[in-house]
């Protein structure tokens, strides 16, 4: 009975010990296993909840110079696109039916920046796929870079007090576009967005 | 008033002094450029850095580095601007911060556990092992002892 009762405390402090050990090795399987299957390209959006970098950009089509800040107070939607680019096709009637949505509000605008693309071959896309708004060019790549783009589509939603509330990685189509415009734009407008 | 002809090697002096300091500052700046380039990534080619990559996207950031190293930034001044705008991803030698910490000391940790365990297993060993006092022996009996004594004569012919 006393051989017992000495055995009793040391081994509950192993055990203890085994536990917390336990735990560390279940957090590392749980760290390796997000390194090994996640996406290693995917890279995490840091710039959705701070203020949207200052753009001064040409128009595409008429010379003179676009600014973000001449849009503060708007909800504005910034769609980074290429002539090249296929995934840009797929979403490009999308945008257009954004447009054709919330263009008539004042409280909105659309602007689309055109990535690493020809001046030409900018526009010859836009006849050939539509349009009806506007779009910058981005030179030397300033704008996509200060706003962390790192491929084509990329599109941002900056809310009226010019603070990015989303980006979006890819083309906007099925359930993307359904939650852009009914779950973040149109929110977002009507002043009944949820601050996130 | 200074004569024409005195006026002009004056000016090719000038000149060429001026030229020759714009050269020494571009390969400075080349190589300084470099420094920082080669320690982002290239956000389409993820295994290159800025520096060896030729994609659009890395050309423009080289530039965006150039630019800012002649506007008198520091590398880690321009290392943050990217990072605030492409995560810590954009580093190619991740900071020691966050999740990134524990890969940093995780192994050291482990190390001074597995340490910690092995020095606590070892002693129990020892103390499980240690002679035992001769009062725990049991005496060996007269018919044995004798035995062993002949093998040991046995062993030693001289004696």
């Amino acid at each position: 009975m006393k051989e017992m009762a000495e055995n009793k405390s040391p081994s509950a402090g192993v055990r203890g010990w085994q536990i917390a050990l336990l735990v560390g090795i279940f957090g590392l399987i749980i760290l390796f296993y997000k390194g090994l299957w996640g996406n290693p390209s995917f890279i995490p959006p840091v710039i959705v909840g701070t203020a949207a970098p200052e753009i001064t950009a040409p128009d595409l089509y008429q010379p003179r110079e676009v600014t973000l800040s001449q849009f503060r107070g708007k909800v504005v939607v910034l769609n980074f696109w290429a002539s090249w680019c296929l995934e840009c096709k797929l979403e490009h009637q999308n945008l257009l039916a954004i447009q054709k949505r919330f263009g008539e509000n004042p409280n909105f605008v659309m602007l689309g920046v055109n990535y690493q693309d020809k001046e030409d071959l900018a526009r010859q896309y836009l006849q050939e796929h539509g349009n009806n708004f506007e779009h910058v060019r981005d030179l030397k790549g300033r704008i996509s870079i200060d706003y962390g783009v790192y491929g084509v589509p990329e599109t941002f939603v900056i809310d009226q007090n010019g603070v990015i509330r989303h980006k979006q990685i890819g083309p906007i189509v099925g359930e993307t576009y359904t939650f852009l415009v009914e779950g973040l734009i149109e929110p977002l407008l009507n002043g009944t967005a949820t601050t996130s | 008033m200074m004569k024409p002809f005195v006026l002009v090697p004056i000016f090719l002096l000038l000149f060429t002094s001026l030229s020759t300091a714009q050269t020494l500052t571009e390969d400075q700046l080349q190589v300084r450029v470099k420094e920082v380039a080669k320690t982002l990534r290239c956000a389409v080619c993820q295994s290159e850095s800025v520096w060896e990559s030729n994609a659009e996207l890395a050309l423009q950031m080289k530039e965006i580095v150039r630019e800012r190293l002649i506007q008198g930034e520091s590398p880690d001044e321009i290392r943050a601007y990217f990072v605030s705008r492409y995560g810590d991803f954009i580093l190619l030698k991740p900071r020691a911060l966050g999740l990134n910490l524990l890969l940093w000391i995780g192994p050291f940790l482990l190390l001074a556990v597995g340490g910690v365990f092995l020095f606590r297993t070892l002693r129990k060993w020892v103390a499980e092992t240690s002679p035992a006092s001769p009062e725990d022996l049991s005496p060996i009996d007269e018919k044995s002892r004798r035995r062993i004594e002949q093998e040991i004569r046995a062993l030693e012919p001289d004696k």
